[in-house]
């Protein structure tokens, strides 16, 4: 297989989705009821508890760029039954007997997720503005959430498209989508830090994907401090392109 | 070369299911060739491995001289493909729906030739609405248009009217007929339905439990069953009635019906036929023809009617399918 046919086939897939998303654009802004339930809501309430963010934030301003990744991490997650949807429509079957890579598929999938977490990024920061959270909001630095969100959103839509290529149906594809959020959630930075872990709880956050994309949007978006920022989006990249690898082996299976 | 050529094609799932068991088929470039059986009886296996989407378990497939197992991607440049479920994206347009599959043959996709082919199918007033707007019969040619995008030198039809109404399954026969006639197009089409494969195929295989039972053209295979029946109501019965034996053979006088095989087909045999039964003074009431069908010939074969064949949850599947395009 080579590069431009890849390419082709991944921004084609994309541009399918992109088209199907402009058609349906509702589905952005029911989504973008969530991340705005847990500022409003969750946060609000949680910032009268002292002392779970560093002292130098308030609670708002260190749970943001949680829910911001929280909310992309939901998307991503369901990902995988719009796959088991296309199958059981005949879509998917029809797609794989065409001579696009299969890894493209996956790839241009993936990257249309993405495309709906930039648009929750773009939601949270509208939100932060109007309850004045007081967040980075320069050029490079929203340039460098964008980044980590895509990594995020196709990282788990990835993940998501995998697991949907062993499992094939869309109710367990539900049961286990709900079954790995909130641990995937609460094993990770998004809502206190780690410190607050008992250590064996560390240890999981410190695998867990989510932790890092949380840190790299903290270090762009509150603390300005880029020293980890290389290794949060190199450990996000890997585990990414490790999981679009290893779907594109497997998306076959879903058909058969 | 050949358009299809397949071998001791297999495929059993979980360690158990022989759901295809040694299949060889050969189809020419041209011909229609159909794979006819019940819903069950292994037909969108053998499609699927054809078209690369399943690995056989074992045996060789060459499309076009291009061997399908190690070189799945050319083969998948080289054929079109309609599936069973409708697949043609609800919430696209019909026009996108074209410009983006035509996108994953070809860098080069002009909007004009889009325009044309929508033309073709009769969609250029519905090109810009959503297909989940169209009917039933829209979406079959939307289908059909989006597997011929690029040119396929095979096209593959699997079971091309099912869970469509009499009036839209003459409107999709009628456009395979014409992508037949006008340019010689390979097709390889399965189906259930006597009819269809009557009506379109040079060829067909009857398939049953996983193996082919008989391969041969719709005429042959008809003529192995038996012969046309010429049956005629008379309102008097002549003693020592005789017809000559380049007419036919009577075969039974049974009260006040009559019943001929004619010698050749019976359109040809039958002016003659009435001819000499009036001159012996016979006065004819009616006369039906009946001829053998391809239900008649899986009758023959698999010592079953197609209907038996189906098991309950066969049949079940195939019409959830159907209620699914009705959405």
């Amino acid at each position: 297989m080579s590069v431009p046919k890849f390419l082709r086939g991944t921004v084609t897939i994309a541009e399918m989705e992109a088209r199907k998303l402009r058609h349906a654009s509702s589905e952005l802004w029911i989504r973008a009821v969530q991340p705005a339930l847990w500022l409003l809501v969750f946060g609000e309430a949680l910032s009268k508890v002292r002392g779970i963010a560093p002292s130098k934030f308030t609670y708002l301003q260190f749970i943001t760029p949680g829910v911001l990744s929280q909310s992309v991490l939901f998307i991503a997650i369901f990902y995988g039954i719009t796959l088991v949807w296309e199958r059981d429509l005949g879509l998917l079957s029809k797609l794989l007997a065409t001579p696009v890579p299969q890894s493209s598929i996956v790839a241009g999938k993936a990257l249309s997720a993405a495309i709906r977490g930039l648009f929750q990024a773009i939601v949270v920061f509208a939100l932060a503005l109007i309850i004045h959270v007081n967040l980075n909001l320069q050029v490079l630095d929203v340039l460098g959430v964008f980044v980590v969100i895509t990594l995020l959103a196709m990282c788990f839509s990835s993940l998501s498209m995998f697991i949907a290529s062993m499992i094939k149906t869309r109710e367990r594809m539900m049961g286990i989508g709900q079954l790995i959020t909130m641990p995937l959630f609460f094993a990770s930075n998004a809502i206190y830090p780690l410190s607050l872990m008992p250590k064996w709880l560390q240890y999981v956050a410190i695998a867990n994907p989510l932790s890092y994309a949380v840190n790299a949007l903290r270090s762009l978006l509150l603390t300005g401090d880029y020293s980890s920022l290389p290794q949060d989006i190199l450990v996000l990249l890997v585990y990414t392109l490790v999981l679009l690898f290893a779907t594109s082996l497997t998306i076959r299976r879903i058909i058969q | 070369m050949h358009a299809i050529e397949a071998k001791g094609l297999t495929k059993i799932y979980e360690g158990s299911i022989r759901a295809v068991d040694g299949v060889d088929l050969c189809v020419e470039e041209g011909e229609v060739f159909g794979l006819l059986g019940p819903n069950g009886a292994g037909k969108s296996t053998t499609i699927k491995m054809l078209l690369t989407l399943l690995k056989p378990t074992s045996g060789s497939i060459e499309i076009l001289g291009v061997d399908a197992l190690s070189s799945p991607s050319r083969v998948r440049e080289l054929v079109g493909y309609v599936p069973q479920e409708v697949s043609v994206d609800g919430d696209l347009t019909g026009y996108e729906n074209l410009l983006i599959f035509s996108k994953f043959y070809s860098s080069n996709v002009k909007k004009e030739k889009i325009r044309g082919i929508l033309e073709y199918i009769g969609l250029q007033e519905k090109a810009d609405d959503l297909v989940k707007n169209y009917s039933g019969g829209m979406m079959r040619r939307l289908e059909i248009a989006q597997a011929l995008v690029n040119e396929p030198k095979i096209l593959f039809l699997d079971e091309p009217s099912i869970g469509l109404d009499p009036y839209v399954k003459r409107e999709v026969w009628m456009l395979v007929k014409t992508l037949k006639e006008e340019r010689g197009m390979t097709i390889f089409m399965t189906t259930h339905d006597m009819m269809e494969a009557e009506y379109f195929c040079d060829r067909v295989a009857i398939m049953n439990a996983g193996k082919i039972v008989v391969l041969g053209r719709p005429s042959d295979l008809k003529e192995s069953v038996g012969a046309d029946v010429v049956s005629l109501k008379v309102s008097n019965h002549v003693a020592g009635l005789r017809v000559p034996g380049e007419v036919g053979k009577l075969i039974s006088t049974n009260n006040e019906e009559l019943s001929i095989v004619p010698n050749g087909r019976a359109e040809e045999a039958l002016p003659r036929l009435i001819l000499e039964l009036e001159k012996q003074g016979v006065v004819i009431h009616s006369i039906s023809i009946s001829r053998p069908t391809l239900d008649d010939v899986f009758l023959k074969y698999t010592k079953m009617r197609i209907q038996e064949a189906e098991s309950l949850r066969q049949a079940r599947l195939a019409r959830r399918s159907f209620r699914r395009h009705a959405k």
